[in-house]
This record gives C-alpha cells, structure tokens and sequence, in this order.
C-alpha cells in the first residue's frame, strides 16, 4: 500500500444467482482512481446493472470484495452500509428515478438526508448545484420538466453530497441524442469538477469516443487478479 | 427535507385514500368519545329527575317499573290508589309531603301530569333548584294547564290556548271539557320538561263525567260536586321525608321505605336507587355499543393498513430509490409506521370533532324528544387514553406494510439498475 485510496477497488468478485448457477459477475480485479472515468460495455442481461448493485452494496457477492474510498462496502452491514453508499456513491438511473411529488429542490435535498451535511446547508447547497446544472426553476416539480431537464435534477442528486464514485446505469438511454450528448457532457464534466470516478454502463456506441477507458464484462473476466491487499 | 416530509408528501400523495382512511378512524373514535360522553351524562340527567323526591309510591308491579312510568312517564300506570289509601298513608307515616299524581291523559303524545299545587311548590325536579315560569303562572284553578318547557316547544302551545286531553286507555278526547294554558314552566333538563301539568280536581271531573255519562247519556255537565269517593283515584304518590336543615337525606328514610314495603296493596321506590339499577341494566347495553365502537376501531386500523399495503406497490420504486440514497431498512420501516400512527393521530383528532357535533346532535335529540338536557363532557384523561389506543391501533395496524417496506428488495424494483 503506498497511502493511495482508490475511488473503488474490486478483488476477485464473483456473483451468481443460485448455488449452482453460471457466474454472471466474475470480476478478477478493477481499479478505479478518484476523478477517473471509465465505461463498461456489453449487451443486455451480461451482468453489468448486477456489477453495479454489487458496488453500491444493494446485493452481495459470492466471493471477492469491494472497495469504495478505500472502505470494504460488504464488511458493513445494514444501516452502516446505507449510509456509507449516501455519502460516498452517487448513483444516476436511466429513468431518473426521481421521487414523485417533490420538487427539483427536494429531490437534490433527499440525497443529503442521509449524509453528514449540516442539515441548514441542504437548501442552499442544493440550489446552488441545480443553478450550477442549469436549472433556474429549483422549486419546479420535475414532472413538468423536460426530459433533459429531470436528468440534470437526477446529476444534481447523484453527486450533492460530493461522492467518490459515481454509478452511471445507462444514462442517456431516455435522452434523444441531442440531449444525450448534452446530459453525458454534464456527467463527465460535474464528475471531473467533484474528482468523483465516474463508471458509466452503456451500449450506446456513441459512448465509446467519450472514455479514454472502457471495457466490457468479458474482456474484465480476462484479466488477471491483482495482488491481495487493500484498495 | 426531514422524515416528516418525506411521511407527508407520501400521505398527500395518496389524498383520496388518506382521507377516507382518516375519516373512517375519527367515526369509530367520535362513536366511542360519544358513548362514554353520553353513559356519563344519562345517568346523571336520569338521576335529576327525581328530584328532592325520596319514595314514590304506586301500585305499578315493580318498583323499577313504578319509576319509570311515574318519574319518566314511560306509560300510564294501570292501577288505581283510592284516594283513602292516599290519606291513610299520609295520615299514619312522618311525611314532609306526599303530592298526589295521576297519570292517564295525553296531548299530542306528551303526558299530562294531574297534581295539586303542592307539585310546584314542595317537590323540585332538580335538588335545590325549584320550578321557574317561563311564562304565565301555575295553575289553580281545575281545567288549567302548565306546559313543560319541551313539551310547550314541540306543540307550540302558548299561554291562553285551548287544548282538549286524550284519555290514552281509550285514545279518545274528553270533548267536552276544554282546558287553557296557564303558563310555561323553564326547562329543567328532566323528563318533566316533555309533560304537561294540570289540576288533581280536574282530571276526577272529567273521568267522573265519562262515568255519568255511561250512567246517563242526558248529563251535560259535572262538577266537584258530582265527585264520588270512588273518582278520587290516583297514580302515584311523590313522598318527600323530614331532613334536617341544610341535608338532603332523610334519618327515616329505611324505616319509612320498610313499613310502607310491609304494605302488599301498594309499590314503593326509592328513586335513586332504582335509576341505579336502570343503569345496570342500560350499562350492559352500553358494554354492547362500546363494543361495537371497538369492533370500528378495529376495522378502521384493518382499512388504514390495507390503504398503506394497497400503497405499497406504488411505493416501491420510491423505497428503492430512497435506499440508494442511504436511507436503512430500518429507517424506511419506520417512515411507513409513523405514517400509520399519524393517520391515527389526525383520525383521533378529527375524531374529536365528530364528538363535538355528535355530542350537539344527541344533546339537542335528547332534549327535543325526551325532555332530558344531557351535558356530555369528557375528561382529559379519557380522551387522552382513547387518542394514545388509536395511535397505537394505527401503528399496530402499519406493521405488516412497515415489514413490506423493510423487505422491499432494491435491485428488483429499480430497473433498469436491476
């Protein structure tokens, strides 16, 4: 260990539904670095929203670990787990999944209920986050927003409590390609600005000039373990 | 953003189903205040009406029975006290007084009371508290009538009408003797406000009259000296004992109330101890409505949790999405179980207000139909017990959703992230 504290570390990990099941996830080893961005590709049903629920601890492996800021996610437990994933990952769906009946302001504020931020900054921080995005009508109820702008709300959430990760599921696949370049450009950038790792899941192949690295599931299941040791 | 908003907006999303859920509760918690209210307030309006009263006297076959038809007018009592047995009584016990009453004649529904003045003037309706006029003045003359409060308002009847009584043994009206009303008496929140009153003399006449009649069809008219000993009949004797000054209780109450006992041709009562056993036997129905109260409650904790179990499909998505923010099973359980309790709550509180009109409702029914003036109060620690039960029915009713919410698997319901 030379004190470095990877964004998120993946050891040997392996996941299968059922005892005897095939490995949907088998990840040898999978480094991330904080402000790194990265793609992970493959078609439909290959594992990958799977890999991302492993990392964001909503399901657990079989074998191996995994570490985000430097913290074993599945050596925690319960409520512990939860509020490790509130502060340190963000999370961006494909449908928003934004909370029905809350405004663009609350939706961001959500986010920072379960997090260490004084609970008078919420407001502020996040109107300055969704002005920042570019939506200048914070009080507005997302569902009479524009597609591309109920994403930036859903951007403004996944990173409002300053993550080191974030999971991005698809992220554009509700956009037209006009919004989706714009929304991407969003991501990628506010990512950079928070030095969040971003690790965006996508078939879209327009993705590809985007990320300097990407992979697939496969070609991950290829390559060697890493040495063991922490993250 | 608190956990309050979060249970709010949850609640105001569904409004329709809120609603309901909450109205349902405050029915079942307004029924229950109003009938506890309502026991309280019963029994001590039925103990008003015996007033300073401390035996009553008839031939009515039980003693329940006697108070009943001589205090609360259920009926007219079917057998006669001769008028020597009257004096008899009178003459032989240490009696304060002894009012004679008889019972028989009706007006438009409302009893008529016959008596002498004494009525007005030794017997109170309510303890230390006498009869006032409201208008007109009390009767002194035979054929002249006194209206009680509830009974003048049902009927309208004013000082100077003319009215013809109906003998309720045949349902006929005694057509020939007119009576006028003399005065309206003040409420008294007793059973005597829905009866009229009206001279001992007067009703002997007219029976004596239809009597003479049978005799005679020629006879026109009859006065106090056509009466016979045997006309001189009555229903009840309203007997008031010796006490010393300042008490209400008699020393010679249990010797007076054993010799008169000893007496096989007549019924004696002690009012207050009769109203007591009326109770009893009210107080079993009361059970059964309570019951009934509780058997609401319950049902409206099955709806609220049905409402939230129903929700709960809608929900998911947002549980998941709130678990990915970081918020714990435990925290999500909770949010749902305190969402249950404050539909408790504001079911309680709206619950409350059902009482409060209810209450006014009942009052006013009461009042109207049976002369009775109930005051329905509630204490504070009651009501407190009854909102703390209905929280934690609600609560208790928000488990088996809370569980659901607990178990809510992520992935499954967070596509496409599942």
């Amino acid at each position: 260990m030379d004190g470095h504290v990877l964004a998120l570390g993946i050891r040997d990990l392996k996941f299968r539904y059922g005892p005897s099941g095939p490995w949907i996830v088998d990840v040898p080893a999978l480094d991330l670095d904080p402000g790194e961005q990265m793609l992970l590709t493959g078609g439909s049903g290959r594992g990958k929203s799977t890999l991302l629920n492993l990392i964001a601890g909503l399901m657990d492996p079989v074998e191996g670990r995994i570490f985000v800021g430097g913290t074993d996610v599945h050596s925690m437990h319960g409520a512990a787990r939860d509020l490790h994933r509130g502060r340190h990952v963000g999370v961006i769906f494909q449908t928003f999944n934004l909370l029905h009946g809350f405004s663009a302001v609350e939706n961001v504020m959500t986010a920072m209920m379960f997090s260490t931020i004084p609970r008078r900054e919420h407001r502020p921080r996040a109107e300055q986050l969704l002005e920042h995005l570019g939506i200048d009508r914070p009080n507005a109820d997302p569902d009479r927003m524009s597609l591309g702008q109920q994403q930036r709300v859903a951007v403004a959430r996944a990173v409002a409590c300053d993550p080191v990760l974030v999971l991005a599921d698809e992220p554009t696949a509700s956009l037209d390609p006009e919004n989706a370049v714009v929304a991407m450009d969003l991501i990628q950038a506010i990512c950079a600005e928070k030095n969040a790792a971003l690790l965006c899941v996508s078939h879209d192949p327009t993705m590809k000039d985007r990320f300097e690295r990407q992979a697939s599931l496969s070609e991950l299941a290829a390559e060697p373990a890493a040495a063991e040791g922490g993250c | 953003m608190t956990d309050f908003t979060i249970i709010t907006r949850s609640m105001t999303a569904r409004l329709f189903s809120t609603i309901t859920t909450i109205i349902t509760v405050s029915v079942a918690v307004g029924l229950m205040l109003l009938l506890l209210s309502l026991r309280s307030a019963g029994e001590e309006a039925f103990s008003r009406g015996a007033g300073n009263m401390h035996l009553l006297i008839s031939r009515d076959s039980s003693p329940l029975v006697s108070v009943l038809n001589g205090i609360f007018y259920a009926k007219a009592p079917p057998r006669w006290i001769e008028w020597s047995k009257y004096e008899q009584i009178v003459q032989t016990y240490p009696l304060d007084w002894a009012i004679p009453t008889q019972l028989g004649d009706s007006y438009r529904g409302h009893p008529v009371l016959a008596t002498t003045p004494e009525f007005f003037t030794k017997f109170q309706p309510d303890p230390d508290e006498p009869w006032q006029l409201r208008e007109g003045r009390y009767f002194t003359e035979p054929f002249e009538v006194v209206a009680g409060a509830a009974a003048a308002k049902s009927t309208g009847l004013r000082p100077g009408d003319h009215v013809e009584l109906k003998h309720d043994a045949t349902n006929e009206e005694h057509a020939h003797f007119e009576y006028i009303v003399v005065g309206i008496l003040e409420p008294t929140g007793t059973s005597h406000d829905r009866a009229l009153f009206t001279s001992l003399e007067g009703a002997w006449i007219i029976h004596a009259h239809e009597r003479r009649e049978d005799e005679d069809h020629e006879v026109e008219h009859t006065g106090a000296d056509d009466l016979l000993p045997a006309d001189r009949k009555i229903t009840g004797i309203y007997v008031g004992l010796p006490t010393r000054e300042g008490s209400k209780v008699s020393a010679a109450l249990q010797q007076v109330f054993s010799m008169l006992r000893a007496d096989p041709s007549i019924t004696v009562a002690q009012p207050g101890d009769e109203t007591k056993k009326l109770f009893e036997i009210i107080g079993n129905m009361n059970l059964l409505f309570i019951g009934m109260a509780g058997v609401v409650m319950v049902s409206s904790g099955i709806s609220i949790m049905l409402a939230l179990y129903n929700s709960m499909e809608q929900r998911r998505r947002q549980i998941a999405v709130l678990r990915v923010l970081g918020c714990s099973r435990g925290r999500i359980s909770s949010l749902v179980l305190t969402e249950s309790a404050m539909i408790g709550l504001l079911g309680a509180a709206a619950g409350i207000a059902v009482w409060l009109i209810g209450s006014q409702v009942a009052t006013s029914i009461l009042k109207d139909v049976l002369g009775l003036v109930v005051h329905p109060r509630l204490d504070a620690a009651t009501t407190l017990i009854i909102v703390m039960a209905t929280i934690a029915l609600a609560a208790l009713a928000g488990v088996v959703p809370s569980i659901m919410a607990y178990r809510t698997p992520v992935s499954r319901h967070l596509k496409p992230i599942g």
